[in-house]
């Protein structure tokens, strides 16, 4: 970059300078991302409850900041840009956080709940429990409400 | 601006009242790095509106998980873990090629620019067969979205001429209106029973890997655009912005990629 601009560097001339990694540099962040590929693979196979979503959710984003910083450019960009993706994130969680908010204050009434294997006769993984679940097994459902109702009261 | 034009030698220039003006410099702006950065403003805040529009399936996904973690953790055994991160390399690898292009556009070689993006349209093929592959068994167990669950779509769960799972038809005179049981072995060669409502954890499999394969697409058609103004040598070190652009929509696809992966297929319980 310098050797083909030099001349040009008492004032702005308007041209787009931009920093320029070398080959290797892009070669070593590669690497990385597929070391904490096989990482999150690896540690999926050990069961560490619920921080097994956890552990692979930061790994997830340690390799997205590298792409993001790296060869999106981000690092050497203009701040803003940055800026815009965060933003991007921040309104994500601020989403899933107030839907999920907003299903806590909710009736669960699953019309299709299936309960037993035709199988076996037995419980079977995702059915409900053999009494369907009503406002009162929510806990947080609305006072004052008939049992079973709460689909369309809001928490005042 | 006589500097401005001795430091875009090479590019066309075409005379415009006093002043030289290279050929890419639109009107609107005073100087090629103005034109880039809005370029580039531009192109971040429509990758935000990316990032929300997957947002919406997240959040599905979050509170789906959330009201019925067993039937998650009982469905992601179907996904191949091998084959999931085969393609997460796939993806990381098409994204190192990509960084590669821009950087090659940058100094200005642009026959290995062209190489770059050949790998990279070569690396989303590969993810795209790979795909097809984890696709095409999922539908040959039945597995697959809303009312279809329990229905397989080709030769009845028989692949090499060997049983790999059955559906149960409870309700048969209701089939295929609604969902139903399937009995099939998943990846680590277990039998599994999956109830109709495991029909949710594909729907957002299929919707999710789905919308995310349909950028794959465009992310192809992009470079490939990018590719053919590059051949035709319409890129120099003073003007890069497609390449660059074009190389960051294909970053954005292996970065909902690097969040999918793990969320779809590696987290549950292990066996």
């Amino acid at each position: 970059m310098a050797a083909e601009h030099s001349h040009a560097h008492d004032y702005d001339d308007g041209a787009v300078h931009v920093h320029i990694a070398p080959s290797r540099f892009y070669w070593a962040i590669f690497a990385g991302l597929v070391l904490l590929t096989v990482l999150t693979v690896k540690v999926s196979y050990y069961d560490f409850g619920s921080a097994n979503i956890i552990i692979a959710l930061v790994i997830a984003s340690m390799k997205a900041s590298l792409v993001a910083a790296f060869f999106m450019h981000l690092r050497y960009d203009k701040l803003f840009n940055t800026l815009i993706l965060l933003a991007a994130f921040l309104f994500l969680s601020l989403f899933i956080l107030l839907t999920w908010d907003d299903l806590g204050v909710r009736a669960h009434d699953h019309g299709y709940a299936q309960k037993l294997s035709p199988e076996t006769g037995l419980g079977a993984p995702g059915g409900e429990p053999a009494t369907s679940a009503t406002a009162d097994d929510v806990g947080a459902a609305p006072e004052g409400a008939p049992k079973g109702a709460g689909h369309e009261e809001k928490k005042e | 601006m006589a500097n401005v034009s001795e430091s875009m030698a090479g590019t066309e220039r075409v005379g415009h009242d006093a002043h030289a003006h290279p050929e890419f410099l639109q009107h609107h702006f005073d100087t090629p790095t103005q034109q880039f950065n809005a370029s580039k403003l531009g192109m971040w805040v429509f990758i935000a509106t990316e990032i929300l529009m997957f947002g919406g399936l997240f959040c599905a996904y979050a509170i789906e998980r959330g009201l019925e973690p067993q039937i998650f953790d009982d469905a992601h055994h179907f996904l191949n873990k091998i084959m999931g991160a085969s393609n997460t390399v796939v993806l990381l690898f098409s994204s190192l090629t990509a960084a590669l292009a821009v950087r090659s556009a940058q100094v200005g070689k642009r026959n290995l620019t062209s190489f770059y993006l050949v790998v990279t349209l070569l690396c989303a093929c590969a993810f795209l067969v790979i795909k097809y592959f984890e696709y095409s068994h999922k539908f040959h167990l039945g597995l697959l979205p809303g009312h279809c669950f329990g229905h397989p779509g080709l030769s009845a769960a028989i692949q090499d001429g060997q049983e790999v799972g059955t559906c149960l038809h409870v309700n048969a005179e209701a089939a295929p209106v609604t969902p139903e049981w399937v009995k099939a072995v998943d990846e680590s060669g277990h039998v599994r029973l999956l109830p109709p409502r495991a029909n949710m954890f594909f729907g957002l499999y299929f919707v999710m890997t789905g919308l995310h394969g349909l950028h794959v697409l465009i992310g192809m058609s992009i470079l490939t655009w990018v590719l053919v103004k590059n051949i035709r040598g319409k890129f120099s070190p003073a003007y890069f912005t497609p390449v660059d652009l074009g190389a960051l929509y294909w970053h954005l696809v292996d970065l909902v990629w690097i969040y999918l992966f793990p969320l779809l297929y590696l987290v549950g319980k292990p066996e």
